[in-house]
C-alpha cells in the first residue's frame, strides 16, 4: 500500500494556543479516509495545516515529496484540492467567476461539474452570496473538482444540509474517488461509513485511533471516541 | 446659485484628486491590510517629476509636455510604489501593523529627502494657459482645469471598474479583498496581485500629485501629506476596498470642503472630519464596504 | 512581555534621581542643555502614555497628539484669556482633555485596527485644524499662543531659572512613570494586556472589551494633556505643532525605537529620539556632511531622515527595539555561562 500523505509531528501553535500537539498519521492512496472526533479536538486545523494556511511545524509528506516548507498556492499546485468548512465561496462574485478563479488546469473538468451539479450552470450568473447553503457547498466542491488532484481535502462538507443534498454531496464525493485520494472531516456517521475505507480519530489535538468504519457500529466505540451515542445519526 | 455651481465643480474637481489617491489606499489596504502612510510619498514623488519635466526637460508650456509629464508621474509614483512593496512590505508579510509602521517611517524618510533636495518652499510650477481658461455654466464661470482632474479620475476609475471585471488578476484582487487565504487555497500566488495593487496605486497617486501640482500651482515636501489625510478619510467614509464606495465617497468629501470653507473659513475641514464620524457611528464598514471577517 | 526582571525595576527611578541631582553639578550646568533635557523628559512621558495604549492595550491610535495639545492649549488659553492661575488652568485643562477623549473613543472604538488608527488620524487632524485656523478664537492660529506670566510662580520664568523648568519636567516624567507602572500592574492593566494578545478571550470571561479600551484611551489622554500643561510652562507656549500628526509619529517613532510594552523602552525612545534630532541638526552646520555628494548630504541634513531611516531598520530587523535588542543580548550572554 502506498501512501498519499504522511504527517509526522506536526504542531499548530495560534495565538499562544497549543491546538496541534504532534499529530502522525498516513492516509492510504487511492481510497477515503475520514477523520473524526468532537468539535474542537484540531480536525479542521489539521487539514488548514496540510495546505499552508495556519502556521505548522514537523513534516508533511505528500506522495514523498515533502511539502511543509511549501507557501499555500505551491502545496494546492503539488495537486492538492481544499473544500473549506463553511464554503468560503467568494459572496460578491458570480458562481462562474467562482469556478473560473479555481481554473488551473488547461481544460478544466467542467463536463463532472455540471454533470454533478447541473444546477450551477443555470446559476452560473448568479451572486454566489445570493446562493442558498447547499448550492453554495456545490459551488465548492465543484472549485476542487475542476482540477486534477491527487488530494482532496474536504472539511464536513454535509454540514447544515438538508437530507436530500447530503445525498448529492455524498455521489459527489463517491466520483470523486474514483480518480483521487480524499481525507474527509465528517459529523454524518453513515456518510462515513458509506464512503470511507479507513478512518482516523483525533481528540485534544492528537491522533487517538486509526481504524476502519466497521468500528463504528460499535455504540461504545462511538461514544468513547466521538461523544455521540450509537452509529446510526 | 452661480457660486454654488462654481463651488460644487470645484469640489468635484478636488473629490477627483482625492480619489486619484484614495482608490490606490482601499486597494492596497482592501487586498493586504496594509495601511499604506507612504501613499503621499508616491503623490509628492509624482508631482516633482511633473514639476521638473514641464520646468526643466520641456519648459515650452505646451499641452503635449503637459499630458507626457502626467504620464511620467505617473510611472514615477508607480516604480517608487513598487519598490516600496518589493523592499519593505513583502518581507513583514501578515505583521500589517509593522507594514504600516514601515510605511510611516518612509513617509517620513521620504519628506526629509524632498526637504534636502528641494528645499521647504514650494516648487512653482506653470501649467499650460489653456489651463486657466473659464467655461461658462449658466451664469457661473468654472476653471478648466477642474474638468481635466475630473475627467483623468473618471478615465482611472473607468480603468480599475474594467480591469477588476474582466481581466484574470482583477477576478484575483475581488475574490482577495473577500477572503485571500482562499484565494491562495485555489493555488494563486495572491504576492503577484500585491505588487499590481501597489502599481497600479503608485501610478494614480503619481498621476494625482502632477494634478495637484496644477491645483495647488506648485509643489513643496509635504503636498501629498496634505492629501493623504482626506484621501484616508475617503477610503473609510467609502468602504475599505470598494472602488465605487471610494469615487462616491471622493465627490461627497471635496465637495462639503470646498462648499463648507466657502461659507465659513475652514470649517470644511472640520465638518469633513464629523462627517466620518457619523458615517462611522452609524455605519462602521463605509458606504459600500463589506463587513470584516 | 515585561523584559526588565522584577528585581531591576526600580532602575529607571535610580536614574531619575540621578538625573535630578545632575542638575545640580557641573555636568548639566548649562541652561540650554538643561533646556533640551526638560523637553527630553517631557516627550519620554508622553511616549510612556502613548506606550499605555499601543504597548499595553494594543491601540494603534494616530491622534495622541490631540490631547497633548488639548491640555497645552487648554491650560494656556485658561491662563491667557481669563488670567487663571497654573493650578486652576491645568485642572481645567486635564478636565476639558477628559471630555475630548471619552467623546473622541468612544466613537473610534467603535472600530477595530487599521480603521480606528485612521478615525484617531481625523479626530487630531480637526484638533490641528481649529488650532491652525483659529477657529472660535480659540487660539492665536499659526502664531503660538503665549504663556501668561502673571500666572505662573516666578521660580519657573527666566533662563536662570532653567534648572527648576528641567526638575519640574523630571519630576512630571516620574509621576508619569509611577502612574503607568502602578496601572500596568492593577487588575485593570492585566486585562489591558488579555485584550492586546487575544480580544476574544477577554470576552468570553464576560468582560466588555470596549469599556476596558475606553477606560485605557481616557487615562492616556489625560496623561498626555498633563505633560502638555507642562510643556506649556517649560517652553512658553501652546503652538500648533502640538496638535499635528507629526507629533503622534514622533510618539510611535520613540515607543518603537526604544521597545514596546517595557515602559522604560518608551522614556530610553523619547529622550534618544529628542537629543538625537537635535543633535543632528549640528551634524551639517558642523561640517560633518561637507565630503558628502549634495544628493545625500541634503537628505542627511534633516535629523528626521536619518531617524526615519533608524526606525525602518528597527522594524524589520530588530523587533521590540532597544529593549529587545538588549533583551536578546542578555539572553545571549546568559546561554554563554
Amino acid at each position: 500500500m502506498t501512501n498519499a500523505l504522511t504527517l509526522t509531528d506536526v504542531n499548530v501553535t495560534i495565538k499562544g494556543s497549543h491546538i496541534l500537539q504532534g499529530v502522525n498519521f498516513e492516509i492510504e492512496a487511492g481510497v477515503v479516509t475520514g477523520l473524526l472526533g468532537r468539535n474542537g479536538v484540531g480536525k479542521s486545523t489539521t487539514l488548514r495545516s496540510i495546505v499552508g494556511l495556519v502556521p505548522r511545524v514537523g513534516s508533511i509528506n505528500l506522495f514523498g515529496e515533502e511539502i511543509s516548507g511549501l507557501r499555500t498556492h505551491e502545496v494546492i499546485r503539488a495537486g492538492v484540492a481544499f473544500v473549506p468548512e463553511d464554503r468560503e465561496i467568494f459572496a460578491s462574485l458570480t458562481v462562474a467567476e467562482n469556478l473560473k478563479l479555481a481554473e488551473r488546469d488547461k481544460n478544466p473538468d467542467y463536463d463532472t461539474v455540471h454533470q454533478l451539479f447541473p444546477e450551477l450552470l443555470q446559476r452560473k450568473n448568479q451572486r454566489a452570496g445570493t446562493l442558498s447553503g447547499g448550492q453554495q457547498q456545490m459551488v465548492a466542491v465543484a472549485r476542487a473538482l475542476l482540477n486534477k488532484t491527487r488530494l482532496l481535502l474536504v472539511d464536513e462538507p454535509t454540514k447544515g444540509l438538508a437530507p436530500k443534498l447530503v445525498t448529492e454531496v455524498a455521489a459527489a464525493l463517491e466520483i470523486a474517488a474514483q480518480a483521487t485520494t480524499i481525507l474527509l472531516v465528517e459529523q454524518n456517521l453513515p456518510l462515513v461509513k458509506r464512503v470511507a475505507k479507513n478512518i482516523i480519530v483525533m481528540d485534544q489535538g492528537v491522533v487517538v485511533h486509526n481504524g476502519t468504519p466497521a468500528e463504528l457500529a460499535d455504540a461504545d466505540f462511538a461514544k468513547r471516541m466521538l461523544g455521540v451515542s450509537g452509529g446510526s445519526h | 446659485m452661480e457660486i454654488f455651481i462654481t463651488l460644487f465643480i470645484t469640489g468635484v474637481g478636488l473629490g477627483a484628486l482625492y480619489f486619484l489617491v484614495a482608490s490606490g489606499l482601499s486597494l492596497i489596504y482592501g487586498l493586504m491590510g496594509v495601511l499604506n502612510f507612504a501613499h503621499g510619498a508616491f503623490l509628492t514623488a509624482g508631482a516633482y517629476a511633473a514639476w521638473y519635466f514641464t520646468t526643466e526637460v520641456r519648459a515650452d508650456g505646451s499641452l503635449t509636455s503637459y499630458a507626457i509629464s502626467l504620464v511620467l508621474s505617473g510611472l514615477v509614483g508607480a516604480i517608487f510604489a513598487v519598490a516600496t512593496e518589493q523592499l519593505l512590505i513583502k518581507h513583514l508579510y501578515d505583521r500589517h501593523i509593522d507594514q504600516a509602521l514601515v510605511t510611516v517611517g518612509l513617509g517620513l524618510v521620504a519628506v526629509s529627502a524632498y526637504l534636502g533636495w528641494f528645499g521647504s518652499d514650494p516648487l512653482i510650477a506653470l501649467p499650460p494657459t489653456q489651463l486657466y481658461d473659464v467655461v461658462q455654466i449658466g451664469d457661473a464661470f468654472v476653471g478648466i482645469d477642474r474638468f481635466l482632474y475630473i475627467t483623468v479620475a473618471g478615465l482611472v476609475l473607468l480603468a480599475n471598474f474594467l480591469m477588476l471585471r474582466y481581466t484574470r488578476i482583477g477576478l484575483v484582487i475581488r475574490a482577495g479583498v473577500e477572503n485571500r487565504a482562499m484565494v491562495t487555497a485555489l493555488g494563486i500566488d495572491v504576492r503577484k496581485a500585491f505588487t499590481f495593487v501597489f502599481f497600479i496605486g503608485g501610478f494614480a497617486a503619481g498621476l494625482g500629485g502632477a494634478l495637484a501640482t496644477t491645483y495647488a500651482s506648485g509643489v513643496g515636501p509635504t503636498l501629498g501629506d496634505a492629501f493623504l489625510i482626506y484621501a484616508f478619510i475617503t477610503v473609510v467614509i467609502g468602504g475599505m476596498g470598494s472602488i465605487p464606495g471610494t469615487a462616491i465617497a471622493a465627490v461627497i468629501v471635496g465637495t462639503t470642503q470646498v462648499l463648507v470653507n466657502y461659507y465659513v473659513q475652514g470649517l470644511g475641514d472640520f465638518v469633513v472630519v464629523l462627517l466620518l464620524a457619523v458615517v462611522l457611528l452609524t455605519r462602521p464598514q463605509g458606504l459600500l464596504g463589506k463587513v470584516a471577517h | 512581555m515585561i523584559l526588565l526582571p522584577s528585581k531591576y525595576r526600580f532602575v529607571p527611578l535610580i536614574f531619575m534621581l540621578i538625573a535630578g541631582f545632575g542638575a545640580f553639578t557641573p555636568l548639566i550646568d548649562e541652561p540650554g542643555l538643561q533646556q533640551t533635557f526638560a523637553v527630553a523628559f517631557l516627550f519620554g512621558g508622553l511616549a510612556l502614555t502613548y506606550d499605555l495604549l499601543l504597548g499595553f492595550t494594543g491601540l494603534l491610535s494616530f491622534g495622541h497628539a490631540l490631547f497633548y495639545a488639548a491640555g497645552a492649549y487648554g491650560a494656556a488659553f485658561a491662563m491667557a484669556r481669563w488670567d487663571w492661575g497654573i493650578i486652576p488652568a491645568g485642572i481645567f485643562a486635564l478636565f476639558f482633555a477628559f471630555l475630548v477623549a471619552l467623546f473622541t473613543g468612544t466613537a473610534a472604538l467603535r472600530v477595530k485596527g487599521i480603521a480606528f488608527a485612521m478615525v484617531t488620524l481625523a479626530f487630531a487632524e480637526a484638533g490641528h485644524v481649529i488650532v491652525t485656523l483659529n477657529l472660535w478664537g480659540l487660539s492665536e492660529g499659526d502664531k503660538t499662543l503665549q504663556l501668561n506670566f502673571d500666572s505662573v510662580p516666578d521660580f519657573f520664568l527666566g533662563v536662570a531659572n532653567t534648572r527648576n523648568l528641567y526638575l519640574l519636567a523630571l519630576i512630571t516624567l516620574a509621576i508619569i512613570y509611577l502612574a503607568v507602572w502602578w496601572l500596568t500592574q492593577s487588575s485593570v492593566g492585566r486585562v489591558w494586556q488579555a485584550l492586546r494578545e487575544n480580544e476574544e478571550r477577554v470576552s468570553v470571561l464576560g468582560l466588555r472589551p470596549f469599556s476596558f479600551k475606553l477606560i485605557a484611551f481616557v487615562l492616556a489622554g489625560v496623561m498626555a494633556a498633563f505633560v502638555g500643561v507642562v510643556a506649556v510652562v517649560v517652553t512658553n507656549n501652546a503652538n500648533p505643532v502640538m496638535a499635528s500628526t507629526q507629533t503622534t509619529i514622533s510618539l510611535l517613532l520613540m515607543v518603537i525605537l526604544g521597545g514596546i510594552a517595557t515602559r522604560w523602552g518608551a522614556v530610553i525612545g523619547g529622550l534618544i529620539y529628542v537629543v538625537l534630532s537635535q543633535r543632528l541638526t549640528t551634524l551639517d552646520t558642523q561640517g560633518a556632511l561637507a565630503g558628502l555628494p549634495e544628493w545625500i548630504g541634503g537628505p542627511m541634513s534633516e535629523p528626521a531622515f536619518i531617524l526615519g531611516v533608524i526606525f525602518i531598520l528597527v522594524v524589520m530587523f530588530s523587533p521590540g527595539g532597544i529593549a529587545g535588542a538588549l533583551y536578546r543580548l542578555r539572553l545571549k550572554i546568559a546561554s554563554f555561562k
